[in-house]
């Protein structure tokens, strides 16, 4: 493959973007249909990958790599497992994010799309870098038009909102950018060369000391994206303020980057790190599970609900990212696409009901479903689906995150069920208040169904829910390969180590013989620990 | 080589300066631009001068006067400024009664002074430079006479700038006492002598540091900043954020670059400029979150950015340290710039509500405002970014681990109020009625340059970064 394909699906939202600054700021109907011809367009182009990647092969694929600063910063793309779904899930749920918006936004609508498209830009690049500087570019870059995304077209509370999100996560990427110079400079100190390049700090071996610190600068930016608790609280506001495209967008990506960071970088880079937080991290994203779920059962709001609904869900997710087993890294990552659909269509739902009433209280509707017959089957469908039911895509994802869990700690997985049981409960509840039961607001009473539009965005949705959840093999197949290669890195370093550097010999150029690397490096730590 | 060529940029400047002095007598009030466009050429032609002078490291006056890599790209680092300044000022100056031909000979006064201390490393030559970059300053601060607070940034920063001279003339006379010599090499010679330096030397050193201090506003010398930044005539603000600081450490740089390796016992001025670092990057960005005047917000903006800077010399990062000043002066003249956009004849629109609303109302100059501010805020992709990428990631390679840490959070802090003023315009619905005068196409250039800048150094600044290795390269090492 000679076509650099990812960086054509990278790039070309951002070519839709310079296109609609020029387009004429009236035109409002052009600039929806541009905005959504690209997000195709960049789908389409995704597809290509789908098609061509490899999944007995684990390491990255489509690489494009060229030098770009010097000094280790590369422009060096590939995808492996892991990212191959999430680019997807972004690409796909880009253009039903774009059709949402369609009549939900009328004002400054050109500003709008074109934020999009530079957001849908800045995700997919955070998961296909594999140079952690261009991944911290686009790890801080895509935060602009999410600023701009909640702050200008959200709710009443939207400046509160936006500056939280922004300032926050900045508080904990920034602490990243601190723990990226330390292992910058930790690699040139051990080999002499500057280097930024992910799989040559996986070479690294890094003192226990040390890979504490650094976790927990890599770890904090991660957690608080998941977001885990105690570091969830800009989720709510952030949701609850957004603009149901924006909502859709950080419920089903956003929140993934965070995921995707544990398994791309914290787990791999510091497993003895790891081994020490583990305990915590675990009860973490327990108490996030049960935390979340609980809350969500008192929300008032219709958004917020599905909001404290995601940090029980992706509190399960990083449950079985600790587990660090097969089943649960899968599971992990299946039910982080399963999150990704089921939660985005819930705020798709709420999105529809709010453009028909204007409100998103619980207690503003009810007997919606005698008014809308079409839209409570599909209600119910992505319900189900965040619930877990066989058949659906929610099932697969959190039994095998279940039984990833179950075999690191039985305890924990007994609890980890509640985020079952809460989401039936909390879920099924509001649907009964706002679908059933007697009509009271006359509003109701003027409701439409689905249009073809809002049908148009839907029922992809659930042809793929229904998809993964009857054929999930699809699916894990791409990953197989690249998760096994994860946890080796994570149980037997020595092993990848020999392997690696057996096979690419011209990355050990300063270092001989591969095996007394180990030893160099350390004495390196060590030299400068006590220089320190 | 010795060569009188090492002078043709600054004697162009001087000429030019004094040329535009005496054709202001015979051009009419309103047709004072000719005069910019006269020291337009002047400063193409020091330009021109300076890059026929790189890699050829004439010197004059004994080596007093250098002309060598590193002079040369600041020189014509600074002529850009001041070109840009000049720009902003051709119709600034007829709309807020300033209409004095003479800002544009006393911004070529002020860049000779600036190119003076650039390419000397004689503390005394050196201070020379400053008098004149001084002097020159006082003046343009007080451009708008009939302004109250124009004449209060004037007489605030005359007075407390010459008590930083004093300070400084003090310090260069104790120095020479000790070291017997105000060239910088010999000062650090004597730095370095076994027996390590003289309580005069570290005295004289110590005031030396003040002196500078002031002129590069670090905590705790920066008390002038905010009223003469807000008090000065908008481009003349941009040119005060951007020149004297660039010029101030520079020399510093020049100082420390060989202090760090050679001298005896530098852990006490390590560790004072290290607190002052700190100091400097708290102060200003908390202080800044309480401001609602724009232009105040700015200054100590770059107060803070003096602090990230110190964090470059700490780190003896100095092509980071370049590179953050190029980079900096097009964030800042273009933020600067933005708001000379946002006014008509008579009024400026500085105060925080009046950018309620302005973004979507004034597409590019609130597009292009954000961008600068993203950049000062330290968001990639833009030059401010990779800045302090560079000069942070150089100081955690030096060991400087908590500095970074504390820096790091404070351009977190930093991100909140430039992100406010993002917020006022994109986010708040407009509450006076904001009347801007559009026709301005020297802005629009001005502007378009600074967005090419930010953009071009924050994604690929190859050349320029390549350029700015070689000069610091090509330096002598004692």
């Amino acid at each position: 493959m000679n076509f650099p394909i990812l960086s054509f699906v990278t790039f070309l939202p951002v070519a839709g973007a310079v296109l609609l600054i020029f387009v004429s700021k009236e035109k409002t109907s052009l600039h929806r249909y541009l905005a959504l011809a690209f997000t195709l367009i960049t789908f389409a182009a995704s597809l290509v990958l789908y098609f061509n990647f490899d999944g007995a092969i684990a390491d990255p694929q489509f690489i494009e790599k060229s030098g770009w600063l010097g000094y280790g910063i590369n422009y060096h793309l590939g995808i492996d497992g892991i990212s191959l779904w999430l680019v997807l899930l972004t690409t796909f749920l880009m253009p039903i994010a774009v059709l949402s918006s369609w009549t939900y936004i009328q004002k400054r609508v050109k500003e709008f799309f074109i934020f999009m498209l530079l957001l849908e830009a800045g995700i997919i690049g955070v998961f296909v870098s594999l140079n952690l500087f261009l991944f911290y570019v686009f790890w801080e870059a895509m935060l602009i038009p999410m600023y701009f995304l909640i702050g200008v077209w959200g709710g009443p509370r939207r400046v509160y909102a936006t500056l939280k999100f922004v300032l926050m996560t900045m508080f904990g990427s920034l602490l990243m950018l601190v723990a990226i110079f330390v292992l910058y400079s930790l690699y040139y100190k051990a080999t002499g060369t500057y280097s930024l390049e992910i799989f040559d700090f996986y070479k690294l071996i890094l003192n226990p000391r040390i890979q504490g610190w650094l976790f927990l600068g890599f770890g904090l930016a991660f957690a608080i994206k998941v977001p885990m608790f105690p570091f969830h609280t800009w989720l709510p506001d952030a949701h609850v303020e957004a603009p149901t495209a924006g909502s859709v967008i950080l419920a089903a990506v956003l929140l993934k980057m965070g995921t995707y960071g544990f398994l791309r970088f914290a787990l791999p880079l510091f497993p003895d790190a790891l081994e020490k937080f583990l305990p915590l991290l675990s009860v973490l994203a327990l108490i996030g599970i049960i935390y979340g779920g609980l809350m969500a059962l008192i929300q008032k709001d219709i958004k917020s609900l599905v909001a404290y609904s995601s940090v029980s869900h992706m509190g399960l997710i990083m449950l079985a990212v600790f587990s660090l087993n097969p089943e649960g890294i899968q599971g992990a990552i299946y039910q982080m696409l399963n999150h990704g659909l089921s939660t985005g269509a819930l705020f798709l739902i709420v999105g529809i009901l709010y453009e028909r009433a204007h409100t998103r209280l619980i207690k503003d509707f009810g007997g919606v479903s005698s008014q809308m017959p079409v839209f409570s089957a599909f209600f119910l469908v992505c319900l189900l689906s965040s619930v877990g039911l066989p058949g659906l895509n929610g099932f697969v994802g959190e039994i095998l995150c279940l039984f990833g869990v179950f075999k690191a700690s039985q305890l924990q997985a007994i609890l980890a069920v509640s985020t079952v049981i809460l989401a039936a409960a909390y879920l099924l509840w509001m649907y009964q208040r706002v679908m059933h039961g007697p009509i009271t607001n006359e509003k109701i009473r003027s409701f439409k169904d689905l249009n073809k539009r809002e049908l148009g965005y839907l029922v992809p949705i659930i042809i793929m829910m229904f998809w993964m959840g009857i054929y999930p093999q699809a699916f894990l197949r791409k990953t197989d390969a690249s998760v096994s290669r994860l946890l080796d890195r994570v149980h037997n370093r020595e092993k990848i180590f020999l392997q690696e550097s057996a096979r690419t010999p011209s990355l050990n150029r300063d270092r001989p013989v591969a095996t007394e690397a180990g030893p160099a490096v350390e004495q390196a730590l060590i030299d400068l620990e006590r220089a320190k | 080589m010795n060569s009188l060529a090492s002078l043709y940029p600054l004697l162009a400047v001087v000429a030019g300066a004094l040329i535009v002095l005496l054709l202001e007598v015979f051009i009419k009030k309103d047709r004072r631009d000719y005069l910019g466009f006269v020291s337009l050429a002047f400063l193409a032609a020091a330009a021109c001068l300076a890059v026929l002078s790189w890699n050829k490291g004439l010197m004059y006056f004994q080596g007093t006067l250098s002309l060598d890599n590193l002079a040369v790209f600041l020189t014509l680092l600074f002529s850009l400024a001041v070109a840009f300044v000049i720009l902003l000022s051709l119709k600034y100056i007829g709309q807020q009664e300033a209409n004095h031909g003479e800002i544009f000979a006393l911004l070529l006064l002020a860049l000779s002074g600036l190119m003076i201390m650039t390419s000397s490393s004689d503390l005394l030559v050196i201070f020379l430079g400053l008098e004149v970059l001084s002097v020159s300053s006082y003046a343009l601060a007080g451009l708008r006479r009939k302004d109250e607070k124009s004449g209060e940034a004037a007489l605030k920063y005359f007075l407390l700038g010459s008590f930083a001279s004093a300070f400084l003339v003090l310090g260069l006379a104790f120095l020479f006492g000790a070291a017997r010599s105000t060239f910088i090499p010999e000062i650090i010679v004597h730095f370095g002598t076994a027996a390590g330096p003289s309580a005069m030397g570290l005295f004289g050193i110590a005031l030396v540091l003040v002196g500078f201090g002031f002129k590069i506003a670090v905590v705790p010398f920066h008390m002038w900043t905010p009223d003469v930044y807000e008090g000065a005539p908008t481009p003349v603000t941009a040119f005060f954020s951007v020149g004297p600081k660039a010029a101030g450490f520079v020399v510093l740089l020049r100082v420390f670059m060989n202090f760090w390796d050679t001298a005896q016992n530098d852990s006490l001025i390590f560790w004072a400029l290290w607190t002052m670092s700190v100091l400097t990057m708290i102060v200003g960005n908390l202080v800044a979150l309480r401001q609602t005047n724009v232009k105040r917000i700015l200054a100590y903006s770059s107060i803070a950015h003096a602090g990230y800077l110190l964090v470059a010399i700490l780190a003896r990062d100095y092509s980071g340290l370049v590179f953050y000043l190029a980079a900096y002066l097009f964030m800042n003249i273009g933020a600067f710039a933005a708001l000379i956009g946002l006014s008509k004849t008579g009024t400026e629109y500085l105060e925080l509500d009046d950018f309620a609303g302005i973004g979507f109302r004034y597409p590019w100059i609130g597009g292009t405002l954000s961008v600068f501010l993203l950049s000062l805020a330290g968001f990639p992709p833009t030059a401010g970014f990779l800045a302090k990428f560079y000069v942070f990631s150089a100081a955690v390679r030096a060991g400087l681990i908590p500095l970074v840490v504390i820096g790091v959070l404070a351009s977190l802090v930093s991100v909140f109020y430039y992100l406010r003023i993002v917020v006022y315009m994109y986010m708040r619905e407009p509450g006076r009625e904001v009347d801007i005068e559009a026709d301005n196409p020297a802005l629009l250039l001005v502007l378009f340059l600074c967005l090419y800048g930010v953009l071009q150094l924050g994604i690929f600044p190859g050349n320029i970064l390549l350029i700015i290795k070689q000069a610091i390269a090509s330096l002598p090492v004692f």
